[in-house]
Order: C-alpha cells, then structure tokens, then sequence
C-alpha cells in the first residue's frame, strides 16, 4: 500500500494547528470537565490528577492561551493569504470552507445515498460535514474564549458593567452557564462526531492519517474527493502535489500518538454519556 | 473559640462560664466526697469502664429523632476513648457528668436511668456563642413562627463525639473555620436543610469546586458569606449578605470590586423544577400585559434559565441531528463494502 502513489493534502502549516488544537484541548476538557459532573468519582478522581484546585485552574488558562495562539496563527495565515499575497478562493469556490450552494446538494445526494437509493456521492475538496466541523470549531473557539476571559477576570470584567445593567444581565453567570455548556457541545461533538466522521470510519479505523502526515494515497483521493481530484488532473495541478509515500516509522509514530488521544477521547465522552445516562434514570 | 483553656488556665478571666463552671465542679466534688459509691464528677473512670466494653452494657444503641429533618438516627452508646480525648471535651480537666449533669451523683449499682436530659450547652460554658446565635434568623423564626431550627448540637454534631453527619467519628479538637474537613461537614449540615440552596451552590463556580473535594479556605463554603452563629437573612440591614455589607463580604476575597460585581447571582436556580413552575404560573397571571411581562423577564435568574434552557435545546439537537448523520454514514459505507464484496465474491466464483 505504501508504494501507490501519494499526495499532499495538508500542509505543515495545518497539521501544525491541528496539533497545536489536540494539545490544548485535551488540557482544557481534562481539566475542566471535572467541574462540569462534580458529582461524579470520576471527575474526582481525574481533577486530582492534574492537580485540583487550584493547580488543574492554571493548567486550563495555559491550555487556553494555546488554544489563543493557535486562533492567532489561524487567522494571521488567513490575513497574509487573502490580504497580502492577494490569493482568492478563500471565501467562495470549491477550495472555500464556507457553506457553498452545492453543499446542499450534497447533503441531499448523502441522505439519498444513507437511504440507499442512491450512490454514494462524490465530493470535492470539503465535504459539507467538515465545513460544519471547521465553522462549529471557529464559533466554539469565539465563545469560550469570550466567555473564559470573563471568568478569569470577573472583577476587572464587571468594572464596565454598569449597576442597572449587572442587576438585569448578571454576566459572571451568564459566562459560566455558557461556558459549562458550551464545552459540553464542543467535548462531546469532537469526541463522538469528529471522531467517527473521520478518524473512526470503517475505512480509516482506527485513525485518519492524512492530518498527521499530511498525504493521502491516490485511492483514497478518489473514494473520497473525486471531483477535486478529476479537476486537478484535468488543470494540469495534479503533479504538484504529488510526494513520496510516508515511511513506515512515520506510520507507527502517527499511530503511537493518536490511538491514545483518540481513546481518551472515547474514554470521556463514555462518562459524560454514563452521566447523562445516569442523571435521565 | 477555645473556652476550656480560657476557663482553666488563666484565673483573670474567670467571670463569665469558668465561675459557673468551677462552682459545678466544686459542689460536685463535695457531693462526690460524702456519696462514695456514687458516680462523682472529677472521675471519667465508672463511665468509660461501662460505656468501652460492649457486654458490660445493658443498651448498645439508641435511636435519636432529628428535631429539625425528623430523621432517626442510631447512635451508639459505646464510646472510642481514644477518639473522645482528641475531641473538644476530651482533655485531663474535663468530665463527662460536666455535660450529662444529670447522672452527677447517680447510684450506679444498677446501672443509670436510660434517659438523660439533653446536654445544655449554653448555660455553664458556652454563652458567648450562643448570645450572637440568638440574634440570628434562625432564632427570630423560632420565636415568631414556632419554628424547628438547628440549635448547637445540630451543627457541631461532631463535637459529641457520639456521632457527626457523616456518620464518622469527628477527629478533630475544636471546630475551627480553617479546617477542611470541619468546612466540608458544614456544607452538608446546611445542605441537609437548605436543600435548594446546596443545589444552587453547587452549579456556581464555588460550589462546583468544593464539590471536587476542595475545601480549604480559599474556596467559600456557606458560613464564609453567610456568618457563623449570626447567620441573618439578607433582607436584614445587618445581615452579611445584604445590600449594606455584601461588598464587604466578597471583597475578603475578591479584592476591588465593584458596584456591578456584587450583583451576581451566587445561587442560580437554573435546575430548580419549582422555579420554572413559579415562572410559568406569573407567566399566566400577567395574561400579556407588557409590564408584567417584562418585569418577570427582565429579572437576573430568569435570563440565567432562559440561556440554560437554550443550551439544552443546542445540545439536543446538535447530538440528535450528527448523532444519526454518523450512524448512517457509517452503516452505508458497510453496506457498500459488504456489497462490493458480494460483487468480488460472485466474479471470482
């Protein structure tokens, strides 16, 4: 398998932020999603491992300025691609991660095909669920960022509230309630969705190269990105972005670091699925 | 807080419980002197030779009535003399008819009476205490509403060495606030009342911390904002949660704030079943009117249940919505495998 033909998928830049975003957010959901099901031993016991009070806390805020950085970097790269270099293609077409209108064909054509009536659909270079995932990442990333900050600083954040306001619209409060919930939806939709959207499918089992590495083989590149990789072949493109395969070593090593995460992963959204369960009985 | 060393060490401040307490001893040891085989006070030796052994003593255990929950609970008559000294009441110079007055000079050749009075605390020794607990709410609703409030016992359980609320014997000497363990029971003896106000806590970012195990004082537990003996309701002028000092009472830890900062809802009662119906009922009562309506609208906890309430809606719908779309996707590509194999299978045959 490994003598087919490969090709580049994401750059070092990207696999970099990917990485960057698994390192923060394992730190922030270990320790902060003890507080979240306090109730629970496990909680308990997973809070006293990073620390607990208030050690697990300053680990969270480091996690979180990653998490900051890697927003930075994110949106610096966008900045110099789109405003600099004056490249196009970022905000509509088929290399743009915002909804597009053939999304909704896609959507379509994938029901069809989960229905089985029809074939499974071809798709080009974002598949509408990652366009999902990318946006609910940015969106998430908004709203704990915001609501974070106001619960490091409640003080200085409170400052300028005015009173008639504070009385009505208890900010503290609102962030907590926001954040706590927030974090659930983002938790449990990494570690469930994201997981068996791509690293867990059938045909990946148990994890997605591609993000690692950053290539793909070439029948990999047609099952799933047909359109992309026809249009790229007809342009001409295609060759460029040809490499050489991924050593096996490199292979072990992606796996020897995913598999872990990936399993605490499953680990904590069993729990928090356990709890849910617990608390509906 | 430490009444038995003041009582017994330092003759200058003998006014107040250690002339009662002293005048006590001294009559009882009189009385002692002239009653030989009767239990004395001065000597805890006839009580723990029984109250150790468990065939010397004729009933081992006694159910209590809880006066405020109504809950009946065992105690047990043996006594852990090793845990008793450590106790509050466990020292050389202290002895148990000093609180069970009442077996003071009992004939014991047939065993005591099996019920004693209950232990009056305040009277001898400690009326200090229980003068600011009796300016509390707790007492007021006592004496106007006739009410069952927790008197001393029902909070420093633990003290009796008999039993605490955590069904553990107490390990440690005297209650003090800096104490974990002390701070973590009172949680629970609050919370054994004031259910709701437990729940509410616990949702909030202190409570949620103390309920990970993390008691130390950095962390406030009920009697942090609430008081300890004066415990007042917030509509009290005095109280310490109340408009006049609540800027006072964040700021021991919260350091400058302000005006705006002392307006946060410390007991959200965003999982509080009752609070919804409340809100529903007004909700119907005010039959559109816009003032009515905004007036409950625009109120801090119902904006805090509007946003929890909203979350849970998001939640719902995002795991329902991808929750389906995996599962779907995840059996067509099966489906598909299977089929292409089925296809492989009837060519190679």
């Amino acid at each position: 398998m490994k003598n087919t033909t490969n090709y580049l998928r994401f750059g070092l830049f990207h696999r970099f932020s990917h990485f960057l975003i698994i390192i923060s957010f394992f730190g922030l959901v270990l320790t902060g999603m003890p507080l979240a099901f306090r109730s629970y031993g496990w909680a308990r016991w997973l809070y006293e491992m990073f620390g607990g009070y208030p050690t697990a806390g300053y680990i969270h805020r480091i996690c979180a300025l990653i998490t900051f950085f890697a927003a930075f970097l994110h949106f610096a790269f966008l900045f110099v691609c789109v405003s600099v270099k004056k490249q196009k293609g970022y905000f509509w077409g088929v290399d743009s991660l915002l909804i597009q209108p053939r999304d909704i064909f896609d959507i379509i054509a994938d029901i069809k095909w989960f229905m089985g009536i029809g074939k499974r659909p071809n798709f080009d270079r974002w598949i509408y669920w990652e366009k999902f995932e990318y946006l609910s990442l940015m969106w998430g990333t908004l709203v704990m960022a915001v609501t974070g900050i106001i619960l490091w600083f409640p003080a200085q954040i409170t400052k300028i509230v005015p009173v008639a306001v504070a009385s009505i619209i208890d900010v503290p409060s609102i962030a907590l309630i926001v954040h706590r919930y927030e974090a659930i939806l983002a938790a449990g939709f990494i570690f469930s969705i994201h997981f068996f959207h791509t690293h867990l499918l059938p045909e990946k089992m148990p994890v997605d190269e591609a993000i690692f590495t950053g290539k793909i083989t070439e029948a990999e590149f047609k099952h799933e990105r047909l359109i992309q990789f026809n249009r790229l072949e007809k342009q001409k493109d295609l060759e460029s972005f040809r490499v050489a395969p991924s050593s096996l070593f490199v292979s072990f090593l992606t796996r020897l670091f995913a598999v872990p995460i990936l399993i605490t992963g499953l680990i904590m959204v069993g729990l928090m699925f356990s709890a849910l369960l617990v608390w509906a009985i | 807080m430490d009444y038995k060393r003041e009582g017994s060490l330092t003759m200058g401040r003998l006014s107040g419980p250690g002339k009662y307490r002293l005048i006590a001893v001294f009559v009882s040891a009189v009385m002692a002197a002239l009653l030989p085989v009767a239990l004395f006070a001065g000597d805890n030796g006839p009580c723990i030779d029984c109250h150790t052994k468990t065939d010397k003593l004729k009933v081992q255990e006694k159910a209590k009535i809880d006066p405020v929950t109504g809950e009946i609970r065992v105690v047990s008559m043996l006594v852990d003399e090793a845990i008793f000294k450590t106790t509050a009441h466990g020292g050389s110079d202290f002895f148990c008819t000093d609180c069970h007055q009442d077996l003071d000079g009992a004939d014991l050749t047939e065993g005591h009476k099996p019920n004693l009075k209950p232990v009056d605390c305040i009277t001898f020794c400690h009326d200090d205490p229980a003068e600011e607990y009796l300016q509390s709410s707790h007492v007021k609703l006592m004496k106007e509403k006739n009410k069952d409030v927790p008197t001393c016992k029902d909070c420093h359980a633990g003290l009796t060495y008999h039993y605490t609320y955590l069904g553990e014997k107490s390990p440690m000497d005297v209650p003090r606030g800096t104490d974990p363990l002390h701070r973590k029971i009172t949680i629970d003896a609050c919370g054994s009342c004031h259910t709701d106000y437990l729940n509410s806590y616990r949702d909030n970012a202190h409570g949620q911390v103390t309920a990970l195990g993390h008691t130390t004082t950095d962390v406030p537990v009920c009697f942090d904002c609430h008081g300890k003996h004066t415990i007042l309701n917030s509509s009290e002028a005095e109280s310490k949660v109340g408009k006049e000092r609540i800027l006072e009472t964040c700021g021991k830890c919260h350091a400058n704030v302000g005006d705006s900062f002392v307006k946060h809802i410390e007991h959200p009662q965003i999982k509080n079943l009752n609070y919804y119906k409340t809100l529903l009922t007004a909700l119907k009562k005010s039959g559109g009117d816009p003032e009515a309506l905004k007036k409950i609208l625009l109120n801090p906890q119902t904006i805090l249940c509007i946003v929890f309430v909203m979350y849970v809606g998001i939640l719902a719908f995002t795991f329902s919505a991808f929750g389906v779309h995996s599962l779907l996707g995840w059996f067509a590509i099966v489906r598909d495998e299977r089929t292409r194999k089925g296809h492989a299978d009837e060519e190679h045959h």
